[in-house]
This record gives C-alpha cells, structure tokens and sequence, in this order.
C-alpha cells in the first residue's frame, strides 16, 4: 500500500531537525516530522516517539528555540526555529556527515 | 556543559509544571493533527484516531522521556519512591517494627563494638603529628643465651616474646643513627607523697629532659624540663598533672615555685600539664594513673650500664623520613654496638614500631575478633532481612504482578523494593545507633580495665560513619533478593498464581538458602563461644597452688631516702610483722617483694652442675612465714628458719619445675645456685605455683631469705596476711601498725587475693561473654528464620498435605515429610558451618588457654545445640502441617 520507508538512522535526527528548521518559517513538532518525510521523497520516517525527546535535548542545547503561536486552525503550537548557534551545529554535523558518507563511499567502492 | 544550559535546565524545575503542561499540548496536537491527516487519507474517524495514537507511542512514555532530557527525573522520582515506600511501609506497622527491631539489634551491636575498636585503634593518638611517633624497644636475637637485667614496665606490647625495656646506655647510640628528630625516655616510678593531707602513694614518672617536646605537649603552667634538670644532683623540681594541680593543690594560681614531698624529699613545682594531656604509658595503660613527672637525671652507673634494659623510649623521627628506613638506621647501629660491647650488647638489637600500634597492640587481637563475630551478627541481619522481605514480597505478588500489567517498568519494581529496603535500613541505622550507644557504655564497663584508651570511648563521625555505611550496604543487600525476585516476575504468569498467595518455586529456594546460611553463620558464632567457654572453665578449674581464700595483701613501698639500706627496710617489715601478728584474727603473716599476682621479677642464676649456663628465673625474697601464709607445701627439705639470716651462710628454696627443669627431675637439697657472685645452698623444694593467675604458665623458681636480702638485694614492699574471719575487717588495724611504725608511710594496693583472681578472670570473661550473647541473638535469628520459612512452606502445601492425610498418611509421616526438608537445610548449614568455623577460629587461638581451636567438644556442643533448638523451631510448623483437616485444605484450593 505504501513504499518502503526506512528509519531515520541514529545520530542523525538532530541533524534532519536542524536540516529542516534552517529554512522556511518556524515549524511545529508535527510540521518537522512531515516535512523530513516529504523531503525525503517520503522515505524516512521520523519515530515519533523519538521526535519530542530530541527537540527537548536541542532547546537545552540552545541550538533552536521555540515560540509558542497560533497554527491555522488557530490552536496552540510551539514553533520551532534554528539560532545562530543551532547554524552552526548544523555545519558541523554536515560536514562530518560528508565526511563520514564520503568515507564509507570509498570502502564500497573498493568492494 | 556550558553555563546557559545549565540555566536553561535550572529554569525547568522552577517551571517545570508549565513545561510539562506545555510537552503535553505539543503532544496532543502532533496525534490530532495525524489523526486528521489519516482522515482525510479515507480512514474511519476511529480508526484514524487509533492508528496516530499507535504510531506516536505510549504518550507517558515519551512525555517522561523527552521530560527526562532536562535531567530531573532521576531526582524526581527518587523522592517520588521514597515517599510510597514509607506509605507502604507505614501500613505494615508490624512490618517495619520488626524489620527495624532485628535491624537495631545487629545493627547496635556492629556500632557498640565499632566505637570501642575505633578508640581502641584508630583514633589518632593524642599528640601532634602522631603518625611521626615511634616506639622504640631492645629484643634479644636468641633467647635464654645471655643474662641480663630488665626491670621497669614496658609501655607497649608489639614485637616478639624477647622484647625489653631499653639500656639506657644505648639510647644515646641509637639517637646518634640521624633517623630521629628526638629521642627521649620514660619509667613508671611511684612516690610516697607527704605534707599533703593523709600520707599516700601516687604514680608518676621519671622521664627524660626532651619528653614533652618530643610528645609535643606544652605546658598550661610554667615549663618544662630543661637539660640541667636532668642531671644527677640537680635541684629537684616536678612538673604536675592537671588534676595534681586541681585536686591537690586546689588549682593555686601560684602553684609554680612550691614544695611538694615526694618520698621525703623536697621538689619544686615547674610546670602544670594541660588537663586532656595522656602519657603513652596512660594511653597503653588506661588505669595508670601517674600525677607527676620527674626528671629522670640517670646516674653515671646507670648510663654505663648497657646491660641493665630499664626504660621506655619515645622518639620522633626525622621528616622524610619512613619507619623501615628508621629501623634499618637502627639495624646499623645494634651491628656494630654488637661489635663494640659484645658481652653486653651482643644478643640484643633495637627494633621501632609506630608508637600507635604499639601501644595498643596487646588489646587489637581480641577486639578484631569481637569485631569480626559483630560483623557476622550483621550478617546474619542481614540474611533476616532479606528472608523477611522476600515474604512481604510474596504477600504483594498481587500488587506487583497488576503493576506490572499496567506497565510499570521492571526496574520501577525494583527501585521501589530497594527505597523500602533503604527506609527500612535508615530506621534501622537510627535505632541502631541508639541502641549501640546503650551496649558501648555497657562494654566499656565490662572491658578489662587494662585495656588501652578505654576512657577515650565515645562515638564520633567514624562510628556513624561506619553505621550509616553498613546500614545502606545491609539495605541494599537485603532488599536485593525480593527486588531481582520481582523483576523476574512474568505479569500473565504472577496475576495467575497470586490469587493463591503463594510464592513461587525459585522463591522457596532462595529462602531455603537463606535459612541455610543464617545457621552456618550461628554454628560459626556458636564453636566462638563455645571455645571460649571451655577454655574460661578450664582455666576456672586449674589451681593456682596457693591460697587465695581470707589473705589480704597490701604494698608498702618504703622511699629509699629514708630508708637506704635493705637492712633498714628488712629491720622495719620485720618490726610490722612481730606488731601484726597477735592482732585478733590474723592466723599468719608474711612479707615478699611481691606477693602472687601483683607482680615480681626474674634474675639471672646458675646451677652448680652448670656454671657457664645463666638460666633466667622468677626470683623472690620472702619472709620466714611466706609458705605457711599462702599454704604452699613443702615437697623436700625445709622452709626458711629464723636461723637463716643475715650473717647465716646463704640459702635458697626452688619449685618443683626448677629441679624438673634444670637438675634433671633429682632431688635438688644440697645443690648449689649462683645468682651473682653468691652460691645459695638449696635447702627445699616446693609445690609449683601460677604466681600470676590462673592463665599463667608455670616456671622455675627461686626463692631467697628476706632477711639475706643484703646479699642480693630485692626491694621488699608487699605484707601479706591470712585470717581467720573477714579480711577486709583487718585492713585499718594493719594500717595503724604501719603508721605506729612510720607515720608517713602510706598503705597501696590493698586487695583480697580473691579480689585480684576476679580482676584476673574478668578480662578473659569479657570476650567470652561478648562472644556468647553475639551466638545467642545469632541462634535466635537463625531459629525465627527456620521457623518462619517452614511455616510458609507447610502452609503453601496444605492442599497436598491435606490429600496425603485424606489417602491414609499418618501424622508422623507428615511431620517426617516437613522434617526432612528442613534436616537437608539444617544439614548443610551445619556442614557449611563448621568449615567456617574450623577455618575462622584460627584467629581465636591466642585467646585459647589449654584448649586447642578444633577442640571437639565445642565443635560437637555447637552442633547439638543447634540442631537441637532448630528442629525444635521446625517441629511446630511440621505438626501443623500433620493437623491439616483434608476437607478445609480441599476446599481452601
């Protein structure tokens, strides 16, 4: 009925969330989780479970912050959005996501 | 972790409803909104609403989770279990008050022992610097090759049986070695103290020039002694003791500069101690009582005497310097002192200990040995414990089991367990200590009163320390068994099963385990006490040889000045004697240097078969009237006379062992001893005796004529009196002779001889006791563990014991069915036991006298009391188990 949908491998939804926040308006919880599904051509799947603990985690850390608004059916949401530290986490965990990419690229391409 | 998260995490306990308020909302948009968007997909409204409750989660969880994140929770639900523990526990009064009861009792008992070995051994000893203090010793290398003379009392106890005072020749030699910053040395010396009040004798000691700077102590008053005060014919002066100053010179502000008559002679007042100031030989000895301090200004003689070993030393040693290199300091100067003066110094070697250790040393054994049999009682608390909670546990199966299946985490069962196990142990540790502080005073005023530091006991932060330590290591011990039981605990299967209150089978086994070792741990405990008493009963049994009953014994030292040759002191004893004696109610008189049991000393004597062979052996000047006073027979020959005096040739009477020992078991009258460069004719043989109590060995003697004590001079002080009545009624009768004679001259030290054999037993009595009441609580806790866990097996069983009754089993064979499974426990707790014990009692072996460790009798006794009171315990449940009614127990299932 629906494609194959992979989990969001560890270690890298703070990566997505951060993703997904750096551009567009501030989104809420269920935005950030159908935004990396839709983005991702509908291949990964946030754990939903995972979703809430993780942006709890990134407030503390001070890499996004959220502000409570109104969603078009005017209810009550917290809208997330990336600071200027948050930016900067996202580059470096891009960069050491190429890294990593590029790395186990060439073990296969060995193969 | 930097300093903004940390803020933004504080920020969250200070609004961490509102936060949570707030996770909450998110959270129930995030399943509405996917319920919608599923909806609008073409699922059912239900449906949808149950497939975006499915895909989120369990919404607790995840709130908990992502609530966790800031980092609270731990604390939060810590308080959260603590709180339902006490609720829980609160409405199982009868419950906890047992639990914290048994608790308090081991718990109590662990502390009152603790306090007293942490004052006893571990608290440092009251000077500066401690740790930088040594005791120094002199011990020969072989024994019984070289003659030599000791006197003065040894402080401490550490080293080896050949251990002497030291010769204080020698002290300025091992000072020379660079290993000590200072060297300084003491003796006990008493004195007979006039112009006071009534005359009387107090203790103090002479002790060298740098004493108190080596002990680093100050005086509150005045000074010191300086080296010119510690020279033969300097001015006399003496420093006091707080209470000297307080109590007898009523704390005079102008104390300094007084006179005070010690033995007759005039000292000056220099200094005044503070009041909290112990000497080592009061730290060692915790009913020496010295009041003043003299110096000790040795003679020329004496400081060229290397063979006389006489006094105590005190040294602080170098900084940077360790104890092991001190001594191998001092290893290079006994080698060549060795070399130097081998007559004297040749079999001798001078050996450090820390000064702590060595003061203590004679008390550590038997009280790590009560220590460890406390930290058994703990133990076996503990196994109580954990067998009572394990029921509990059974009882709540039910509440654990629907916990469970409404999602209670395994570890959310066990930390409940462990926070009533911790509230019960923090009650337990409070009742505890409450009822150590009771047991401590009741030990200290059991423990032998020679025992270091005994005034110095008191509980401090270490002892709660150790209690509140051993109080959460208990708790978490005990409360572990039911907490991993829970956790394994399947909720289908537990919901099933605990309607019939029953636990299951591992449950059964863990108590059977239990139980098994609590009465391992009882028979070890038990085969303790069981040593302990046989030998005390042996020791009650021996004979001492000699009299005790109706002889009052009492010191009369007389003060050298006045009385300055020993025919002066003989003359004087001699005087008392002839005044004594037709006293009403006196039967016989006799006077000694020391009577049995209050002390004496060895000398050195040859026998005439072996001249070259110095034999080292008790020795005593006695009055004519010595063996008719203490009934001490005559095995040959004859007693002393009045004909054997001071002009009479020299004569001397030796114990049964001597001629055993040393004139190959012949009849020793008319052989010759050496002692000096006198030959004593020997003219009897008597019975042996244990001159210092029951305990004591028996040793070759030698016995001299008081009235020859010219010849080989021996202080007389001790008069010794058999009567007819009451002894004590005598005691101010024979002090007014003594005063008609010298009314300056006071009366110590008087004691029925029975009193002393009580002292004497009192001090191997305390150990055995302590020992005894630890195995009975040990054999009560094992009984009432026993007993419990069969009666819960028998009740868990009465369906099959009530079949077994309705197809013909008789009611003995029931009893035998509940009997056997407790034999197997009883049985290999036994067994366990008295491996145990056979391994453990080897540490009891010193305390042992005349009764070997694997004496069988205790082994066999500690068995059958225990079995005996275990099937005992064991009987009841099995025999109701034998009255189970068939019809109830069918329909009980």
């Amino acid at each position: 009925m629906r494609g194959e949908r992979d989990v969001i491998p560890p270690g890298t939804l703070e990566m997505l969330i951060l993703t997904t926040l750096a551009s567009g308006p501030a989104k809420h919880g269920f935005e950030v989780a159908e935004s990396i599904l839709s983005v991702s051509d509908d291949v990964l799947q946030v754990e939903e479970g995972s979703l809430y603990p993780a942006l709890q985690r990134m407030l503390l850390k001070g890499w996004i912050r959220g502000d409570w608004g109104k969603t078009e059916e005017n209810r009550r949401a917290r809208f997330y959005r990336l600071t200027a530290e948050g930016r900067k986490q996202l580059e470096r965990e891009v960069e050491r996501y190429r890294r990593v990419a590029r790395a186990i690229a060439r073990v296969l391409a060995t193969a | 972790m930097g300093l903004s998260e940390w803020g933004r995490r504080l920020a969250r306990i200070f609004d961490r409803d509102r936060e949570a308020a707030g996770l909450a909302e998110e959270m129930r948009l995030h399943v509405e909104l996917r319920a919608r968007q599923l909806q609008e997909r073409g699922l059912a409204p239900e449906e949808a609403g149950y497939a975006a409750r499915r895909r989120f989660g369990n919404p607790l969880a995840v709130h908990d989770s992502s609530a966790g994140v800031w980092g609270w929770n731990t604390w939060e639900r810590l308080v959260q279990d603590f709180s339902h523990a006490l609720r829980s526990l609160s409405k199982t009064p009868g419950f906890t008050a047992i639990a914290v009861a048994t608790l308090a009792a081991g718990l109590g008992m662990n502390t009152a022992v603790f306090s007293v070995v942490n004052a006893v051994m571990l608290r440092r000893l009251p000077y500066p610097n401690p740790g930088r203090l040594v005791s120094l010793w002199e011990e020969q290398i072989k024994p019984d090759r070289e003659n030599f003379n000791s006197s003065g009392t040894q402080a401490g106890t550490a080293g080896s049986l050949l251990r002497t005072t030291v010769s204080v020749a020698n002290i300025a030699d091992y000072a020379g070695s660079g290993a000590f910053a200072a060297v300084a040395s003491y003796d006990r010396q008493a004195a007979n103290l006039t112009g006071l009040g009534t005359p009387e004798r107090i203790a103090g000691e002479a002790v060298t020039a740098g004493f108190f700077e080596v002990l680093g102590v100050a005086p509150v008053l005045g000074r010191t002694f300086t080296a010119d005060d510690d020279r033969p014919g300097a001015p006399l002066v003496v420093v006091l003791t707080h209470d000297f100053w307080m109590e007898r010179l009523g704390g005079d502000p102008e104390a300094l500069g007084r006179e005070v008559m010690l033995d007759g002679a005039p000292y000056r007042v220099v200094g005044v101690l503070p009041a909290r100031f112990r000497s080592p030989l009061q730290v060692a000895y915790a009913e020496d009582a010295a009041e003043f301090f003299v110096p000790a200004a040795y003679p020329k003689s004496q400081l060229a005497a290397r063979g006389d070993h006489d006094v105590n030393v005190v040294a602080r040693l170098r900084p940077g310097i360790t104890v092991a290199a001190a001594q191998a300091a001092l290893e290079t100067v006994s080698a060549a002192l060795q070399k130097q003066f081998p007559p004297t110094n040749g079999n001798f070697r001078a050996v450090i200990a820390p000064l702590a250790d060595d003061l203590v040393h004679k008390a550590s054994g038997p009280l790590w040995i009560l220590l460890a049999a406390s930290g058994l009682i703990v133990l076996i608390t503990c196994v109580n414990m954990a067998d009572l909670m394990l029921v509990r546990a059974v009882r709540r199966r039910h509440e654990s089991s629907v916990r469970m299946a409404l999602g209670a985490g395994r570890s959310g069962l066990v930390r409940q367990y462990l926070a009533e196990s911790l509230v019960i142990a923090a009650g337990g540790c409070a009742a505890g200590i409450a009822v150590g502080l009771v047991l401590m005073k009741e030990l200290v005023a059991m423990a032998p009163s020679e025992t270091p530091r005994l005034a110095e006991v008191s509980m401090d932060w270490r002892v709660f320390g150790v209690a509140a330590a051993v109080a959460t290591l208990t708790g978490l011990a005990f409360g572990l068994v039911p907490a991993w039981q829970a956790s394994r605990a399947q909720a289908a299967e537990a919901l099933k099963t605990a309607a019939r209150g029953s636990g299951t089978k591992s449950q059964a086994r863990w108590r059977a385990a239990l139980t098994t070792a609590e009465i391992s741990l009882s028979l070890m405990l038990l085969v303790g006490a069981g040593l302990l008493l046989r030998s005390f009963m042996v020791a009650m049994g021996v004979d001492l040889g000699f009299r005790t009953e109706r002889v009052l014994a009492m010191k009369i030292k007389l003060p050298e000045l006045r009385y300055k040759t020993a025919d002066a002191r003989f003359a004087f004893f001699r005087e008392l004697e002839e005044r004594v004696k037709p006293l009403p109610g006196v039967e016989a008189v006799a006077f000694a240097n020391r009577m049995p049991m209050r002390g004496g000393w060895s000398t050195g004597v040859s026998v005439d078969t072996a001249p070259d062979q110095q034999l080292d052996v008790a020795a005593q000047a006695i009055s004519t009237g010595y063996f008719d006073t203490l009934e001490i027979p005559l095995l040959r020959g004859r007693f002393f006379t009045a004909g054997d005096g001071a002009d009479a040739p020299p004569v001397a009477i030796v114990n049964r062992e001597f001629a055993r020992r040393y004139m190959q078991d012949r009849d020793p009258v008319a052989r010759r001893i050496q002692r000096g460069t006198n030959w004593c004719r020997i003219v009897g043989e008597v019975n042996d005796i244990r001159r210092r109590g029951k305990l004591d060995r028996i040793t070759p003697q030698v016995y001299f004529p008081a009235a020859q004590t010219a010849q080989y001079p021996v202080l007389l002080a001790d008069l010794a009196v058999r009567t007819a009545g009451d002894p004590r009624r005598l005691v101010n009768a024979i002090q007014r002779q003594v005063w008609a004679l010298d009314p300056d001259q006071p009366v110590t030290d008087v004691h029925t001889m029975e009193e002393i054999v009580g002292e004497l037993v009192a001090e191997n009595r305390f150990e055995m006791v302590l020992l005894l009441v630890f195995a009975g609580v040990a054999v009560l806790l094992a009984t009432t563990g026993m007993f419990g866990v069969l009666s819960y097996l028998v009740s868990q069983r009465t369906s099959e014991l009530g079949i077994r009754v309705a197809l013909g089993a008789s009611p003995w064979r029931i009893v035998m069915l509940v009997l056997r499974q407790a034999g197997t426990w009883i049985a290999t707790g036994l067994g366990l036991g008295v491996a145990g014990a056979l391994a453990l009692t080897y540490y009891l072996q010193a305390l042992l006298f005349q009764v070997k460790r694997t004496d069988p009798w205790s082994y066999a006794g500690a068995v059958a009391l225990l079995t005996a009171v275990s099937v005992a315990a064991a009987l009841i449940p099995a025999r109701r188990g034998a009255k189970v009614d068939p019809l109830t127990a069918l329909r009980y299932e």
